[in-house]
């Protein structure tokens, strides 16, 4: 993979960024896949995925956020109050779950004790949590609130033409990651889970115009290449949000490939796209409240089943591994449902618990994965 | 679960020891004090609703009634529905359908189990659901996952963007029961007129909702009535809580349970207004004699909660403050107004109460949609908690109209909404000037901090803070 | 053949030594801070008892949170695939295994064959585990092996927090401290235990014969509340000590793997 992309995925303030600053642009975070990305950079502005990968420590995350948290946001807050998002301009929260709703507050009462760590352009986002003809109007209403509030914050104006190229540029880097998908589900995978992943993360953390050109190169070179994954034990990884690397790394060790996925930082973003004829911000919006698919989305757990299982058999998936982070109750339960409908199908689970990012205890995960696998080598035995 | 417990039907189990324990002083007091001891884990909380006199008895009646109507809602040809504490069953009376409130039932189902409801937690978690999830669902969901109780069928509830813990265990036992499933959403700003629009076109998709899942349209008449009932309800409610800012307090500290237990039953129903009535015409005559309800006679400080109570030990909650010369000034639960309420302007947030319009269909459903939007929680924890209207104008000005001497949470460890925001509340509600404490137990659950535990960490806040000699 | 399990646990490491189908030697020790001396220690033991070297052993399998510390060992198992193995040997009849370790807890379906079904596995903390009894028996001032007894003697167990480690042990010590009898906080703790146990148990679906491995199966009050909650007998074993069941596992793997089959 090339330097560029494993620097986006793997490093916060990352050589794009660096470089994208030091001419004078811009940077809005978001913190959920619910956000419009094509918006921002119809502005000019990089569109860029808020993280909590890299927090070492939940010292600031814990002063504001009470015991029974997530620790995904606590991580986000821990690196905003260490001064590593500084080089945000502006910050996007929406209630994509509970936990996530309630940055808003803790960043912003945190940037009463630490200055600065507050970005100025601070917008709070509302995604309706269904889809009919009402919630589609609101959303429309709102991503027009937050057209104009960018356009008046920044100084910009964000011209139709634009959002439709913008469209086009983002469909596009979804087309080529379906095409990257295609060398990790086949029967010799290419390409790991690991680096599907980084593939992925890198394009919400630099300018999508050059990642796509890499991600193109990234696809050309895998193609030529004659490393591949045959023989091991095919995995789908399935739950809470997940920007670690090396949280798959830990699951592939030598033996696994992670070949399939619905992760919200993972291959949820090119599950669709962007329709590129009439109104764009009627196209932006039934595609992100439409199919943009998460458990914050209540009493739609069936299509997700479908969804699962639809992926599950192009892959040719052996087991999935159903993770949720701790107090992570929206996938947590939608795991368990999980695993009771897929082991019905035939499909080993194996339902893990875990914290988020370097909190994750490796020595019992492994475990888990490693007697999974014993579990998965038997059945291979079997049949 | 262990396999005895499901041998027996929960909600004929509950109805039958309601309905006894409603007549249990239809007798003499000799006949009652020697029945008492043949039920030695629901005489607590008998005796605890009986010393409430006429109003306690009306509220086991009203318990009894509502189990009744669960069991029998299939031969009598009404449909059940789920639904959560913070969804206002009034449209759902006006529809026939009898409400399943998981919550209530959580609370009710403590009274005179044994175990109180450790084994339907647990249940939820052994039937694939996340034991960090709130412990308020999950104490009567077990039971109805497990098959133990009268069908559901239907599941609505109204908490995404309020609560999606809450939104989330409805979902989940929709999907577990395969039953059908209708959320009302909430947008973050309460007082708005895009608020307003959307919620009433998403009150409309759920009458329609209704309406398919039972087969019949909705009755503009029956609806009339109801709201009739529910505005008569919110005189005396209004009325009640005006009292309870007289020092000393007239209300004892159990009526805010039976106040808000009883709403969130029968609003609109005369089972609930039997109830309010009982409890209107004690609270009327302390405040005439000017006595305190305590059973000391004596009101050393008042104490809000800002959030919910605790609801297992027998109501030991509420008799510890009594005990204490402590006046329980109730909490979220039932503190939400029509706009002609007396003390609105004492409030400060005239725009956060609503309005009853029964004159056509459109202003009915106006009504429905903006009180049911001004239900606990979903009035002010919907959006940012210093928003306006949001939590923390909410806690201070009830602190302030209620006289409190101190502000104290309790929730659930399930609570990601309150426990995203409570440390930063405690420090504005601290800055306000109300000593401010955070209780860790479970309000559901007793098993996370025992009550002897809880109640040692309130007589040391209420020591060091000296609140309390 | 002679194979040997080596299982380097949290707080015990084992070890066992299999002839031909039967149990050689055995030893047990106190887990020490680095699995490989841990590993060392307690294989010399068993096999100083049955008068061998590792150079007689011709495979050893590891097991436990240390098993790819350990120096000696052929090959590796995780704890489910060896304590499904050994408790199939130990209870043919066995389809549902829950094995009480020191930091975890795991419940394990098996198959007529002993193959392994499905499993689960505690990963919160420490409650539902040995290192939860041991906590709470240092508090009470007695021995872990006393605790599982005292529940037979106990007229009304308390209640205990079952949630937190931390929190129970306040509670605990509110319990001491208002002279409630150490028999009835005993039994609480037990209760709690398997009242945790219990909701695993249910959840992956629990199967006749249901036996009991790891340290805790010896805990008799344990064993007594969860029969109560599962509302079964759990199957005593006799043939060996239910806290080997992961080394018997191990040495039995050993075996299979020199055969040719993988476990």
């Amino acid at each position: 993979m090339s330097d560029l992309l494993m620097d986006a995925a793997n490093n916060l303030n990352n050589e794009s960024i660096r470089e994208w600053k030091r001419a004078g642009n811009r940077v809005v975070g978001y913190t959920c896949s619910y956000v419009p990305d094509e918006l921002f950079f119809a502005a000019g502005i990089l569109p860029y995925r808020i993280r909590g990968f890299g927090a070492t420590e939940a010292t600031i995350g814990d002063t504001y956020f009470g015991p029974f948290i997530c620790s995904l946001p606590k991580a986000m807050l821990q690196l905003a109050g260490e001064g590593r998002y500084d080089f945000l301009d502006g910050a996007i929260i929406t209630p994509g779950c509970d936990a996530m709703r309630r940055l808003d507050e803790c960043w912003r009462k945190a940037g009463e004790d630490i200055d600065g760590i507050v970005p100025k352009f601070f917008f709070h986002f509302g995604v309706p949590h269904k889809y009919a003809d009402y919630t589609l109007k609101w959303f429309v209403e709102e991503i027009i609130r937050l057209k104009t509030a960018v356009e008046k914050h920044f100084g910009v104006t964000i011209e139709q033409e634009k959002l439709l190229d913008a469209i086009r540029l983002y469909n596009r880097s979804r087309d080529l990651l379906d095409r990257l998908d295609e060398l990790r589900t086949c029967e010799a995978p290419a390409v790991s889970g690991t680096d599907a992943l980084a593939a992925v993360l890198a394009g919400t953390a630099m300018p999508h115009d050059e990642y796509t050109k890499r991600l193109d190169g990234f696809i050309q070179e895998r193609k030529s290449n004659a490393v591949n994954y045959r023989g091991r034990v095919r995995l789908m990884l399935v739950g809470s949000a997940s920007d670690d690397v090396n949280l798959v790394r830990l699951i592939e060790g030598d033996r696994v490939v992670v070949v399939a996925d619905n992760l919200c930082f993972g291959s949820r973003f090119q599950a669709d796209r962007v329709d590129e004829s009439g109104d764009p911000i009627q196209a932006l919006a039934r595609r992100y409240l439409a199919r943009n698919d998460c458990p914050r989305m209540f009493g739609e757990y069936e299509s997700r089943l479908t969804t699962l299982m639809d992926k599950a058999a192009r892959a040719g998936v052996e087991g999935v591994i159903l993770q949720n982070i701790r107090f992570c109750d929206l996938h947590g339960a939608e795991n368990g449902l999980f695993e009771r409908d897929l082991e019905a199908a035939g499909i080993p689970c194996l339902r893990i618990e875990r914290e988020y990012g370097p909190l994750v205890e490796t020595g019992r995960l492994k475990m888990r994965v490693d007697a999974f696998l014993e579990r998965i080598w038997q059945r291979r035995k079997a049949s | 679960m262990r396999p005895e417990t499901k041998e027996y039907r929960f909600d004929w189990m509950l109805w039958t020891m309601f309905l006894a324990g409603s007549r249990l002083k239809n007798g003499t007091e000799k006949e009652y004090q020697n029945t008492l001891g043949y039920v030695p884990y629901f005489s607590g909380i008998l005796e605890a609703l009986y010393d409430t006199g006429a109003p306690g008895k009306a509220f086991l009646e009203c318990l009894a009634k509502y189990t009744e109507n669960i069991v029998f809602a299939r031969e009598r040809g009404r449909k059940t529905a789920a639904t959560s504490f913070c969804f206002s069953p009034a449209i759902l009376h006006a529809m026939d359908i009898d409400p399943i409130c998981f919550e209530v039932i959580s609370v009710m189902q403590t009274f005179p189990y044994k175990r109180g409801s450790s084994e339907f937690l647990d249940f939820c978690n052994e039937a694939g659901f996340t034991e960090t999830s709130c412990s308020s669902q999950r104490g009567s969901m077990g039971a109805f996952l497990a098959g133990m109780a009268s069908e559901i069928d239907m599941i609505v509830t109204d908490t995404p963007g309020v609560c999606d813990t809450n939104a989330n265990a409805f979902a989940f036992a929709a999907t577990y029961l395969k039953k059908p499933f209708f959320t009302l959403d909430i947008p973050s700003v309460l007082v708005d007129g895009r608020t307003d629009e959307f919620q009433l076109a998403d009150f409309r998709a759920l009458i329609e909702f209704l309406e398919r899942n039972t087969g019949k349209k909705l009755d503009e008449d029956k609806l009339r009535d109801v709201l009739r009932e529910m505005a008569k309800q919110d005189d005396m409610l209004n009325e009640l809580e005006d009292l309870a800012r007289i020092v000393p307090g007239p209300l004892p500290g159990a009526f805010n349970l039976m106040i808000y237990a009883s709403r969130f039953m029968f609003t609109g129903m005369k089972e609930c207004t039997a109830v309010i009535e009982a409890m209107l015409h004690v609270a009327r005559e302390n405040a005439a004699k000017g006595i305190s309800a305590l059973s000391g006679g004596v009101e050393n400080m008042r104490a809000f909660f800002c959030y919910i109570d605790h609801y297992t030990h027998n109501m030991d909650f509420f008799k510890y403050f009594d005990e204490r010369g402590i006046c329980y000034q109730g909490n979220m639960l039932s503190r939400s107004w029509s706009c002609d309420a007396p003390h609105v302007d004492a409030f400060g947030t005239e725009a956060a109460a609503y309005e009853i319009d029964t004159t056509d269909l459109d202003s009915m459903l106006r009504s429905i949609a903006a009180q049911n939007s001004r239900m606990p929680m979903v009035k002010s924890i919907r959006g940012p908690y210093d928003a306006p209207d949001m939590w923390l104008q909410d806690t201070l000005s009830l602190a302030k109209l209620y006289s409190a001497d101190c502000v104290i949470y309790n929730g659930t460890p399930g609570c990601r909404n309150t426990w995203g925001m409570v440390k930063l509340l405690a420090r504005d509600t601290e800055k306000a000037g109300f000593p401010t404490f955070i209780m860790y137990g479970d309000a559901f659950d007793d098993r996370v901090e025992s009550w002897e535990a809880t109640k040692d960490r309130l007589d040391e806040f209420f020591r060091v803070r000296r609140l309390l000699a | 053949m002679i194979t040997a399990g080596c299982d380097v646990g949290s707080l015990t490491s084992k070890a066992v030594i299999l002839k031909d189908g039967r149990i050689l030697k055995t030893a047990i020790i106190k887990s020490r801070p680095k699995p490989a001396d841990s590993a060392v220690e307690v294989m010399n033991q068993a096999l100083s008892q049955a008068g061998l070297s590792m150079g007689d052993i011709s495979s050893c399998v590891g097991t436990g949170y240390g098993r790819d510390r350990i120096p000696f060992v052929s090959d590796t198992a995780t704890e489910i695939a060896c304590h499904g193995r050994g408790a199939h040997w130990l209870v043919p009849s066995a389809r549902t295994v829950i094995d009480i370790g020191g930091q975890d807890c795991k419940a394990i379906r098996l198959d007529a064959g002993g193959g392994m079904l499905k499993f689960t596995a505690n990963d919160k903390c420490a409650s539902g585990t040995g290192r939860f009894l041991e906590v709470m028996a240092r508090l009470l001032g007695i021995e872990l092996s006393e605790i599982g007894g005292m529940s037979a003697e106990s007229k009304s167990p308390i209640t205990l927090a079952s949630a937190c480690t931390v929190w129970a042990q306040a509670d605990v010590i509110q319990h001491l401290n208002n002279r409630v009898p150490v028999a009835d906080i005993a039994a609480g703790i037990n209760n709690a235990m398997a009242a945790r146990m219990a909701i695993i148990v249910n959840g992956i679906g629990c199967e006749r014969d249901v036996v009991m491995t790891g340290g805790v199966a010896k805990n008799a009050g344990v064993v007594a509340a969860l029969e109560k909650m599962l509302g079964l007998r759990i199957k005593r074993i006799s043939r060996s000590d239910p806290q080997l069941a992961g080394a018997i596992g191990a040495a039995l793997i050993a075996v299979d793997r020199e055969k040719g089959g993988a476990a």
